[in-house]
């Protein structure tokens, strides 16, 4: 008998239907991964589940009995619990604070050692059995942090849980880390359900897929029966016959020269030569240095030091913006905290390092402006009807073209990018690797950092593998494979 | 429980709360019309004149703070203050002139403000610490340049700040020349577009390579020169001046600036809508005089529907 199963669930928020009788079961011991893109009903899916909202039609069933879920703290008595992508643990407590914070069940009048011993064991069971109870939660990783959540939804005999995009920020090895802990779980009977965006992870974590598209379920499949074209169709509900356009770069001179570049306290010697229409990727998980030598170049890193030249034009580091001056533009791995103004409108967004291309005496040019970032907007593929729509309000894919946009300049120059298809859907990752290819094309020199390695093989021409703050390897596009490249930034290669 | 059910829901809250916010606003702003319309003696020239006067000079105030709450830096509890001294300052260098008087008030209002805004600015200092640091700073110094006495003008002409231009008091001339100046600043300019920005995001106005830490001094520049102009009229209406003259000023000019709907947390908001919270305020304090409230039973109901309206604000916006 299924674990969690819902039947024939329809949601609609006003007239908009989100989900359309959509009927899943899932058994004990069972990994399955829900796919599709964004506005998909992903998360009204597991929202219904969780009792954030109630559905308009269609049942939950728990154990096969029809189950009215009232709210969060109804599904989690159920055994429901959810693995947010962005974590709650107050940091500064310790692990087992965190463990046993808000957990009901411990009296008022409890045996500390008892409640270390039950954290311990469930430490143990996701793979943390080395982790000190009272280290502070500040102290580990983004991965660690998942990990210590999942023990916390251990101590509360959770049986199935809700992984809501768990790997978007983490590195490889962490991603591993956490997969090991599904593993375990799944052989102590619980039942998994995993929403990503990455298909590598599907077929690699999850024993079944069901893919959902628009609100509907398109279908359920064990994942040893399909290949990743077929998921991707499912998904898109066409065959994306290339996810990566064709790279018909032809490289020129030298752009972007860095030398001696030291970005303490990570990155130490770092010396780069990136020629005009050309992809560099930086390849490399959290901790080799990629994303702080993106940030360095970009004047973010506030004891960078290093001779970098642009154009042959020196470039002086540590200010963003002597490096606009140099044509040199960025787009952050962070989009809603370092990216895009999230409550300011797309229009104004589009515009914001523009100001002064349209005002005179400091005085704006409001007509010019909107049709500038009307302009802006078409280049980059976004509708022209939500200029004046918040930012917060555009999916993440939108978003991320929003910075595109903005960094579209008057004359080609350096592109620089951290994790440019982070928490981007698939439908809108093909139209982000587009825009790369399109940069590329005009003449723009573009260095991008990337832990995504499906990615980095697909669009760059130039691949620099990166481990803990030094390059690796170099390769150029057609030399490089995923072996290497995974082996390179996952151990330290002798001759570096 | 978990992260994602807590922020769905505000989610869900502020689809409905926009709408509630609308509702709430035209309703409140025809009970408050129909209840000073129904006063007797609201609508006669002479309240209406009173009103305008009085909201000048808190209003002056209020624009300045506005631009202080929009980058981001929250709220200044220095402004009263700056009130108070540039206004003893304008009487005491009368003797210059009135323009002179009137610029050296200036110069100092925007020199005093200017400092803190370089400290939050760029050193990133907390923005309130900063002010309660300057409001100490401020009242030590005027202690002992006046020993504490009372000062009095030290030339003539305080008559061009006074009186009436067909009809309107003078003071509410310069009150709503300052709002259309500030607004225009804020809507129309480069900087201002800028500190919008700052406001909303830093981290991504930094990224931008946006000049942050210049578009947050010059709002307090701004802030600075709209409390000196608050106590330039204040000096010429009451004839004299001391430290107390702009007391209070500050908190009731971040009450304007929050019932008007400015975002407490920066980048949203606007002169306008200071205009309307003073504008408010105003109103309701005139009509529970009219009505024959006490004081006290005054500020306790300004206070409640003051709490009111943030709470409005801040449920309906979840922040």
């Amino acid at each position: 008998m299924p674990v969690l199963a819902v039947e024939r669930i329809t949601k609609r928020f006003g007239t908009n239907e989100v989900l359309k009788d959509v009927s899943l079961a899932l058994e004990r011991a069972e990994v399955r991964a829900i796919c599709g893109e964004n506005g998909a009903g992903k998360s009204t899916l597991v929202k219904i589940i969780t009792g954030v909202h109630r559905p308009d039609a269609g049942v939950v069933l728990i154990d096969g009995k029809p189950t009215e879920i009232a709210d969060p703290q109804h599904a989690q008595a159920h055994g429901i619990a959810v693995v947010a992508q962005e974590l709650s643990l107050p940091p500064a407590l310790s692990v087992l604070d965190n463990i046993w914070l808000g957990n009901r069940a411990v009296p008022l009048f409890h045996r500390r050692r008892e409640l270390r011993e039950r954290a311990r064991g469930a430490l143990e069971r996701v793979g943390l059995g080395d982790l000190s109870l009272d280290t502070p939660v500040l102290q580990l990783s983004i991965g660690g942090r998942q990990l210590v959540e999942l023990a916390r939804m251990l101590t509360r005999d959770a049986r199935v849980f809700i992984l809501d995009e768990p790997t978007a920020t983490l590195s490889d090895i962490e991603i591993e880390r956490i997969f090991a802990a599904l593993r375990a779980l799944k052989a102590e009977g619980k039942a998994i359900i995993y929403i990503t965006h990455r298909l590598g992870e599907v077929f690699e974590a999850c024993d079944t897929v069901s893919v959902l598209r628009n609100g509907e379920l398109v279908g359920t499949r064990r994942t040893a029966e399909i290949d990743r074209a077929e998921l991707m169709r499912m998904m898109l509900g066409r065959s994306m016959a290339e996810m990566y356009p064709d790279r018909d770069s032809k490289a020129g001179t030298p752009m972007l020269v860095v030398k001696n570049l030291w970005v303490p306290p990570l990155v130490a010697n770092f010396n780069l030569s990136a020629p005009r229409g050309a992809v560099i990727c930086l390849a490399g998980q959290v901790g080799s240095g990629a994303i702080e030598i993106v940030r360095a170049l970009t004047g973010l890193a506030c004891d960078a030091t290093g001779e970098v030249s642009i154009a042959g034009k020196p470039l002086r580091l540590r200010s963003v913006a002597k490096a606009q001056a140099c044509k040199l533009r960025f787009i952050s791995e962070d989009r809603a905290g370092e990216g895009v103004f999230l409550r300011l409108s797309v229009g104004h967004n589009l515009v914001a390092t523009r100001l002064p291309d349209h005002a005179r005496f400091g005085i704006l040019a409001r007509r010019s402006l909107r049709v500038a970032a009307a302009r802006l907007a078409a280049a980059v593929g976004l509708d022209r009807a939500r200029l004046s729509s918040p930012a917060d309000e555009l999916s993440g894919g939108n978003q991320q073209k929003l910075a595109f946009g903005r960094a579209i300049g008057d004359a080609p120059g350096v592109l620089l990018m951290n994790e440019p298809t982070r928490g981007v859907d698939v439908g809108a990752r093909a139209d982000i690797y587009r825009l790369i290819r399109q940069f590329c094309a005009e003449g723009y020199c573009v260095v991008m950092a990337s832990s995504d390695l499906e990615e980095v093989l697909g669009i760059a021409d130039v691949v620099v593998t990166m481990y803990r703050g030094r390059r690796v390897a170099t390769y150029r596009s057609g030399e490089a494979d995923m072996q290497r490249v995974l082996s390179d930034i996952t151990h330290q290669v002798a001759a570096a | 429980m978990s992260d994602i059910a807590v922020r769905a829901r505000l989610g869900l809250a502020e689809v409905h709360g926009r709408r509630l916010v609308i509702a709430v606003r035209l309703v409140a702003g025809a009970a408050i019309a129909a209840f000073a319309l129904s006063t007797p003696g609201f609508a006669s020239p002479l309240s209406i004149n009173a009103l305008l006067t009085a909201i000048s000079f808190i209003g002056c105030v209020a624009v300045g703070m506005t631009f202080i709450t929009i980058t981001g830096n929250i709220m200044s509890l220095s402004l009263g203050a700056t009130v108070s001294a540039s206004a003893l300052i304008f009487l005491a260098s009368l003797s210059f002139g009135v323009p002179g008087a009137l610029a050296l008030a200036i110069l100092f209002g925007v020199s005093v403000s200017a400092a803190q805004g370089m400290v939050v600015g760029h050193l990133r200092a907390h923005p309130i610490l900063v002010s309660i640091a300057a409001l100490s700073l401020l009242m030590g110094g005027a202690a002992l340049a006046t020993g504490g006495q009372r000062i009095y003008p030290a030339g003539t002409g305080l008559h061009i700040f006074k009186g009436r231009v067909a009809g309107i008091p003078v003071e509410a001339l310069y009150f709503f020349a300052t709002v259309a100046l500030g607004q225009f600043i804020l809507s129309w300019t480069r900087i201002g577009r800028v500190m919008v920005m700052v406001g909303s995001n830093r981290r991504a106005a930094t990224a931008a390579g946006l000049r942050a830490a210049s578009a947050v001094t010059t709002a307090y520049v701004i802030a600075g020169a709209c409390s000196a102009l608050a106590g330039v009229l204040l000096a010429a209406r009451y004839g004299s001046g001391d430290m107390e003259l702009g007391a209070g000023y500050d908190y009731s000019a971040i009450a304007a600036v929050l019932v008007g709907g400015t975002s407490i947390q920066g980048g949203a908001g606007s002169v306008m809508r200071t205009l309307i919270g003073v504008l408010v305020i105003a109103i309701i304090e005139v009509v529970l005089l009219l009505r024959g409230f006490s004081q006290q039973l005054q500020y306790l109901i300004t206070g409640i529907i003051v709490l009111a309206v943030i709470m409005l604000h801040t449920i309906s916006y979840g922040r």
